[in-house]
């Protein structure tokens, strides 16, 4: 049997001797980890390794010498309490999709795979209790979707979101729901709500986790960082494409064009690949003036309300002037 | 018993269960079971699981659990303490031997 180490937070001599035994594994360790674990064995060498970032585990590694000896579940089990006792309701890991038996054994169910990566989450039922609770309008036809932060909903949004709804029977407008932005996630939804009320055929939706976060991009176990961004965008697309996609009929996607952001601009020719090939037909539509969130809060930051009011519709210059300073 | 917050128990060794119980805001025992043992006891440990929580008197959670081929007694003894966890109780009623 193994001796079980936990704690918090990963640093100084226990990170780096984690961070050699992943190396072994071919994994690379990035950003914090809220909580490890790890087993040892008689003589004190490391068997197993696990880490809590938020709701994914991550860094789920076992030594060859200890493979089949029950490690994996050890770690797995040690995590998963301590996210519960945390009040961490629901948790994602991404895995090889060789793995993916051994954490099924484990309590934990597929969302979507690519070659490269399956992400699995601890409810059976999670993402199609999400896509459940969407509304749908029978009917509607074509069905049409788009994904946006909306740090804040600018006129370019609202241009691409009317333009693209004149396109469709039905669109659904995803609001990423991760809190990484200016603008927390609650007030980005309630801004693109109020800023596309008045079109009928628009149901705005949160992404949740199922449109990829940030926080739950898998890219620690990816050895070529070349392939990082494919394998990122591939899952998305194939969450998008696998799940989302059939259970709400959606059969176009639009996003505005790129000038800028070279990894959105990836993303976008990424799109353009993979989604024909499952039966949607990508829409890219131009972008406004060159309008961007950005520049909205560069203005924000300037203090220029007379700036900001130019870009941006009445509903989150409103906000925007209520919460400025 | 009222299950108020998250409440877990066991682990995921062989011959053991990991249970783990939070508030539903349906009536109802909502439970996801993944076993080893599926095909031969899962009926079996669902019904243990259920008959615990009713001896209990909880009659509203969402329960998961992983089974790792765990004993009757184990299911129960884990259901026990994730449930009184769940409802922050330490009024604990050992039963007595008859």
């Amino acid at each position: 049997m193994y001796d079980i180490e936990t704690g918090a937070p990963l640093c100084g001599a226990r990170l780096l001797e984690i961070q050699a035994f992943l190396a072994q594994r071919g994994l690379t360790m990035e950003g914090a980890a809220d909580f490890y674990v790890v087993l040892r064995d008689e003589d004190g060498a490391i068997a197993a390794t696990g880490c809590l970032e938020g709701r994914v585990l991550k860094y789920i590694a076992v030594a060859p010498s200890a493979e089949g000896t029950g490690a994996a579940a050890t770690v797995v089990s040690e995590l998963v309490s301590e996210a519960w006792r945390e009040g961490i309701g629901h948790l994602f890991l991404y895995t090889k999709p060789e793995n993916g038996r051994m954490f099924r054994s484990l309590g934990f169910y597929p969302v979507a795979q690519t070659d490269s990566v399956l992400m699995m989450e601890d409810k059976k039922d999670g993402i199609a209790k999400f896509l459940a609770a969407i509304p749908r309008r029978e009917g509607a036809a074509p069905v049409g979707a788009c994904v946006m932060n909306c740090n804040p909903f600018t006129n370019g949004h609202r241009y691409l979101v009317e333009t693209a709804a004149k396109a469709c029977g039905l669109l659904y407008v995803f609001v990423v729901s991760e809190d990484a932005s200016l603008f927390p996630a609650s007030v980005r939804l309630a801004l693109v709500q109020k800023g596309t009320a008045d079109l009928s055929n628009v149901i705005v939706a949160e992404s949740q986790d199922y449109l990829v976060s940030r926080a739950t991009f898998p890219t620690y176990f990816i050895k070529e960082r070349a392939d990082l961004a494919h394998v990122q965008t591939d899952l998305d697309l194939a969450i998008f494409t696998q799940r989302i996609a059939p259970a709400l009929n959606i059969t176009r996607r639009f996003v505005g064009t790129e000038p800028f952001c070279p990894v959105t601009r990836a993303y976008n020719a990424r799109m353009k690949e993979l989604l024909p090939q499952a039966g949607i037909e990508l829409i890219e539509i131009e972008r406004k003036d060159g309008i961007s969130a950005s520049k909205v809060r560069a203005l924000m930051q300037a203090g220029d309300l007379a700036g900001v009011r130019a870009l941006v519709p009445d509903t989150t210059y409103a906000y925007i002037k209520d919460h400025l300073g | 018993m009222q299950i108020v917050t998250k409440g877990v128990a066991g682990t995921m060794e062989s011959s053991d269960i990991i249970v783990r119980i939070e508030p539903a805001e349906q009536k109802g025992i909502e439970l996801t079971l993944t076993s080893a043992v599926m095909q031969q006891f899962g009926k079996q440990i669902e019904k243990v699981i259920r008959e615990t929580l009713a001896e209990l008197g909880v009659e509203s959670a969402i329960v998961n659990a992983v089974d790792k081929g765990a004993l009757d007694c184990t299911v129960a003894a884990r259901v026990k303490a994730a449930a009184y966890r769940a409802a922050q109780c330490e009024d604990y009623t050992w039963r007595t031997k008859q």
